[in-house]
């Protein structure tokens, strides 16, 4: 599905190196979980695959497409990858429902429809209750999987979590892990997750461990 | 939820900066509006004072610019303008602002010859108007009799004589409302002005057409020098305090404007300063760079719509307020239309787009991953 060929990712003019000379893949509906020490360079990636940024160098492939060849990142973005970020990104100011549906505007049919959709992800996710609150009535778990329904949407291919349980507790971690795991059994989305905790990259079908904004040679295992 | 309640929602959760931009706007808008339809109003109603009357051609001196143009000896002029062709009767006129009455505020002095065709459209409410030419009778215009507490029969003084209020009448011209009408001799007396008027009234038979208006003006301009014939509306035009007030409503309009979007520029650059994290959020989840551009030009059009419409409110009440101060009642009046306040919602939604459109540029520049991580 993904094909990362030789990516080096350079800030301040070349003077910081986060991401040097990665070659990976992400099969279809495979789980990779990317581990390693902060400033690895794991988070850069997930913004490569993902086209949050563009690599200095090398090329990135999503189903044979060349990303050099995108015309438009955002829509291509909306079109196949679904976020989940370690502190949510939900906006305070509106509603768990409404949080879900802003990922929609701009999208083609109509609002009606994507509420709709929303209501229906919110319930599948356990906050039926919950979809008129807003987040800082609602638990950290509650948030994290209002930003999984936001992720799902818009039918992504690929979701990419950034330390998707590093702002939970056991309890959260483990309910929004489960819910992670039936998205992926219910829908066969592949998913990309960068975290430090073994209780999620324990679930993964494959581990990539990362160093110095390289894959460490001999540390990539499945599971 | 869609991308105009989104950005509605925007606005309402930063109530003070929203209130406080809208305030802005809206007080530049209150002073287009109140300025302008004053101009307007004050040419509409000098305009209407002259069609009201009857007159076809109005001859004055030729370089003068006053509201009321510069006296003139008449008798002569008058004598030969009436061997014209068409001419029907030529009239004089002379006015005066003068303080009637003790701790009044001054009013317009009209003095039109006895008799003639300019006293026709005045339409009696109480009393008669003067019986002769050189009894001291005057009439009072419906909101002059109000300002001056008079009314049939009272008597008033100007410049240290007495006259006795014979009627009073409607005008459809507010500046003749407002006004004391008398004979032109009396009024040349008191103004210590024998024999001169401001303007000569010509009214033409009806077989008069536009060509025959034409030779008039030709006619005068070729054989009497130093005088000028023009229509009412030429005349009002030429006024100068209708240019000057007319240029002051336009540079108020252009500050106004100025300032109006740069309010608008500066709250939309803090509000995008401020959201640079849910602008990347919303980068990040595939909204395209076109969306949020849509996004902040609806939050800043709706911002200066909302300001335009409490600015043409604010602005009515002003004006409406203004002709009802003392010194201003009968002597200026607010015309309103509804293509100039059409425009003026169209002058506020270029505002809201001018004001609005550098920082929806900016924010739809923003790269994602950089706007995420900002604190």
């Amino acid at each position: 599905m993904v094909r990362i060929e030789n990516v080096a990712l350079h800030f301040d003019d070349g003077k910081t190196t986060a991401l040097n000379g990665i070659s990976a893949t992400v099969e279809e509906g495979e789980f990779v979980a990317i581990v390693g020490p902060s400033g690895c360079g794991k988070s850069s990636l997930l913004n490569v695959i993902g086209t949050l940024e563009r690599p200095t160098t090398g090329e990135v492939y999503f189903r044979c497409q060349p990303y050099s060849n995108i015309a438009d990142a955002s829509l291509f973005r909306r079109q196949h990858f679904g976020f989940i970020f370690q502190s949510f990104h939900l906006i305070p100011t509106l509603s768990a429902l409404d949080n879900v549906v802003v990922a929609t505007i701009g999208c083609p049919g109509p609002a009606r429809e994507h509420t709709q959709r929303a209501r229906q992800l919110l319930a599948q996710l356990g906050l039926r209750d919950r979809i008129d609150h807003f987040p800082r009535t609602m638990s950290g778990g509650e948030r994290q999987r209002v930003a999984i329904a936001r992720a799902l949407i818009n039918n992504p291919d690929l979701i990419l979590a950034d330390e998707p349980t590093g702002s939970l507790d056991s309890v959260s971690t483990e309910q929004v892990l489960g819910v992670i795991s039936e998205i992926r059994q219910q829908r066969g989305i592949s998913i990309v997750v960068v975290t430090h905790d073994p209780e999620v990259s324990g679930r993964a079908d494959r581990v990539v461990s990362m160093r110095d904004g390289k894959i460490e040679p001999g540390k990539e295992y499945r599971q | 939820m869609n991308l105009f309640g989104f950005a509605l929602g925007n606005l309402y959760r930063r109530p003070a900066r929203s209130s406080l931009t809208i305030a802005a706007i809206s007080l530049g808008v209150a002073s287009i509006v109140a300025l302008t339809s004053i101009a307007w109003g004050f040419e509409a109603s000098w305009q209407r004072a002259n069609d009201a009357r009857g007159t076809d051609l109005i001859v004055t001196r030729l370089a003068s610019e006053n509201a009321m143009p510069s006296p003139f000896l008449a008798d002569k002029l008058q004598a030969t303008l009436k061997g014209y062709p068409h001419v029907q009767e030529v009239v004089g006129l002379l006015s005066e602002m003068l303080s009637v009455g003790d701790n009044a505020p001054p009013v317009f002095v009209f003095g039109w010859e006895y008799r003639s065709y300019l006293w026709q459209h005045l339409r009696l409410i109480d009393g008669h108007l003067p019986a002769n030419d050189t009894d001291a009778d005057i009439v009072l215009g419906s909101l002059a009799a109000e300002l001056l507490h008079k009314k049939v029969g009272d008597s008033v003084e100007i410049e240290g004589r007495q006259f006795l209020i014979r009627g009073i009448f409607d005008s459809p011209a507010v500046v003749e409302n407002g006004a004391v009408v008398m004979t032109l001799t009396l009024a040349q007396q008191i103004t210590d002005k024998p024999g001169k008027v401001n303007i000569l009234n010509i009214k033409l038979d009806d077989h008069a057409s536009d060509s025959v208006i034409d030779d008039f003006k030709t006619r005068v301009r070729e054989t009497l020098p130093g005088y000028l014939a023009i229509t009412s509306g030429e005349l009002v035009r030429k006024n100068a305090v209708v240019r000057i007030s007319k240029a002051m409503s336009n540079a108020t309009t252009l500050i106004a404007s100025l300032v109006g979007a740069l309010v608008v520029f500066n709250t939309m650059l803090m509000s995008i300063n401020e959201r640079t994290r849910e602008i990347g959020l919303l980068l990040a989840l595939g909204w395209q760079r076109q969306t949020i551009v849509k996004l902040i030009v609806s939050e800043s059009v709706v911002l200066s719509l909302a300001g335009g419409l409490a600015g043409i409110l604010i602005g009515i009440a002003i004006a409406g307020g203004l002709e009802h101060v003392e010194l201003m009642r009968g002597k200026i009046e607010a015309v309103f239309s509804m293509p100039f306040l059409i425009a003026i919602l169209g002058l506020s939604v270029v505002l809201g787009v001018a004001g609005g459109l550098y920082p929806a540029l900016k924010a739809a520049r923003m790269l994602p991953s950089q706007a995420l991580r900002q604190e």
